[in-house]
């Protein structure tokens, strides 16, 4: 009990949007041995920070954020979100997978206000959000189209607009951009610089992509595999906004070449 | 997938070899749909051609070779029994009764088999108790109640609907379960994300996940309850379609037994059709070559 109530006063101290502490997951594969897929791993996250986690595939990014989603029990540490150890989905936190995930038999925006009904929220209020939401997003006059009447990218961006829609404190992005081309991800990623900037929220993004990781993150953690670890957290102290040709700036790249070289020292190859 | 058709279609335009075969077979969804609904148009009348064509040589073959008519009749004969048979009356009585039995036993089987199939989907303790049985029953030849059926409910209509209603039952069943636990992984994440409860994962998600599979259940099953229906009429009836057949096929009135069956064949055919109305309209979102037939 006494070691429950001194975490909880550590937390109450500074107020991060997510505390992760000696955070470990243990998976039992069929063959009977147990592989950590993240080995105490510790994190905390600034309100309205953004976070990018870079790592290869395979070093336990998408379990951590599956377990800040609440959809899967970590073995050993905690997790708060603001002050609350979760237990289970919040409804404070907004998801966007790698794929859209779009309902095919909706709407776009019937589509966007699924966590309002299922929520409960006030559909009138959130109707009104929904639609500025899409327009924040350039899905506006898209609200009655359904979702297979858009490319990749407007359904991923359908599908950023569903994941702010019940004002998340916490935006959760798990490679959310893998799918599409080079050239519309580099597109999104300027929209999402604009539209996590007018949300005001708290961003954690997964993803593979150093460039993407330096040009959008303010802090970017770095994991490496077998077990996940946490290699290093670096700030990116790159002035906002971003423009596309701050990619080609010398201090971009300098960045890109130090994320490159920790993934590397662990013998891993991007 | 939709997707990718896109891109290559968006591709084929800039590079403009609309003459190479190879790449006419990659046209997307709509070009493809435009020429198939011209090749069906033009396959439409060759199957007509060709219709005429065999009925014309069963015609000439049955009358050069002198087939008596209570083994085959003419095409001519059939037409003439069946014109006078829908003229008294007597045809479209019994067609009626036959069609109320099988539709109505469709329904309940419809009914059922969502009912049920959702208790099994979703809750694990219906599925260990009652899928034994399920499993049981669907290797049942489910004629073979028939008789046992009249029985127990008599020679009048009921038993008719019992028995059409449990051999539509199955296929309506099957593929509400396997349609329900189709249902996306990540939708159902997403659900879980924002702590869904069961109804609402089963409204928003699995029920129209399990739509497209549900048609197809209730297609078969639409032809299975006229089958059901024709059954028990063999088995025991007054009244019907198939209760007529047996009395045109002891007086060797073969001409007449041909038009009962085309009048089946029609009652078949139009339910299946009206299915697949019904399926275009609620599940617009999905193609039936989608999903595979159980």
């Amino acid at each position: 009990m006494s070691t429950v109530l001194k975490a909880d006063r550590s937390v109450a101290e500074s107020p991060a949007e997510i505390r992760i502490t000696d955070l470990s997951m243990r998976y039992r594969t069929v063959s009977g041995d147990s592989v950590f897929a993240l080995d105490r791993v510790s994190l905390a996250i600034q309100p309205r920070e953004f976070v990018c986690v870079v790592g290869t595939s395979g070093c336990g990014k998408t379990t951590l954020l599956r377990i800040i989603a609440g959809l899967v029990r970590h073995t050993a540490g905690r997790v708060h979100l603001r002050d609350r150890e979760i237990s289970g989905p919040s409804a404070d936190v907004g998801i966007v997978f790698q794929g859209p995930v779009l309902l095919p038999w909706k709407t776009v925006l019937e589509n966007v206000m699924i966590p309002v009904v299922v929520l409960g929220l006030d559909r009138d209020a959130h109707r009104r959000r929904a639609m500025e939401l899409l327009d924040l997003v350039g899905l506006s006059g898209f609200e009655d189209k359904y979702p297979k009447e858009l490319s990749g990218g407007m359904q991923q961006r359908a599908s950023i607009a569903r994941a702010l829609v019940h004002q998340p404190s916490l935006l959760l992005m798990d490679e959310p951009f893998g799918a599409l081309d080079a050239m519309t991800r580099e597109t999104m990623n300027l929209e999402l610089q604009r539209i996590v900037k007018d949300a005001a929220i708290t961003v954690l993004f997964i993803t593979h992509s150093i460039q993407e990781a330096v040009f959008l993150g303010d802090r970017i953690v770095v994991m490496t595999p077998r077990p996940g670890r946490i290699a290093e957290s670096m700030t990116i102290d790159l002035p906002r906004p971003r423009e596309l040709d701050a990619m080609s700036a010398p201090e971009f790249g300098s960045y890109v070449r130090a994320v490159r070289r920790l993934l590397n020292a662990r013998g891993m190859t991007h | 997938m939709l997707r990718l058709r896109n891109e290559r279609s968006g591709l084929r335009g800039t590079t403009r070899d609309e003459s190479l075969p190879a790449a006419a077979d990659e046209g997307d969804r709509s070009e493809r749909a435009g020429a198939a609904s011209r090749w069906l148009r033009s396959n439409k009348v060759q199957i007509f051609l060709f219709t005429i064509g065999i009925l014309l040589v069963w015609q000439f073959v049955n009358e050069a070779l002198r087939v008596p008519s209570y083994l085959l009749p003419t095409p001519s004969a059939i037409a003439r029994a069946l014109y006078s048979g829908v003229v008294d009356g007597l045809f479209i009585k019994s067609a009626f009764i036959t069609l109320l039995e099988a539709i109505t036993g469709f329904l309940i089987a419809a009914c059922a088999g969502i009912v049920l199939g959702t208790a099994i989907a979703q809750f694990a303790i219906v599925e260990r108790l009652v899928y034994p049985y399920i499993v049981g029953l669907q290797s049942l030849p489910k004629v073979a109640i028939a008789p046992l059926v009249i029985v127990w409910f008599g020679y009048g209509f009921s038993s008719k609907i019992v028995v059409s209603a449990t051999i539509a039952f199955f296929p309506v069943l099957v593929n509400v379960i396997v349609g329900l636990k189709s249902a996306d992984a990540d939708q159902l994440d997403l659900m879980r994300s924002l702590n869904a409860s069961r109804w609402q994962k089963l409204r928003l998600v699995q029920f129209p996940a399990a739509l497209p599979f549900i048609f197809a259940g209730l297609d078969v099953a639409a032809i299975f309850s006229v089958l059901g229906a024709i059954v028990a009429e063999f088995v025991g009836s007054q009244a019907g379609l198939g209760n007529l057949l047996l009395t045109f096929n002891s007086n060797l009135d073969i001409s007449s037994v041909f038009a009962c069956l085309i009048l089946l064949g029609l009652m078949g055919t139009s339910l299946h059709f009206a299915i697949q109305l019904l399926r275009r309209r609620m599940v617009f979102w999905s193609r039936e070559d989608e999903v595979r037939k159980l």
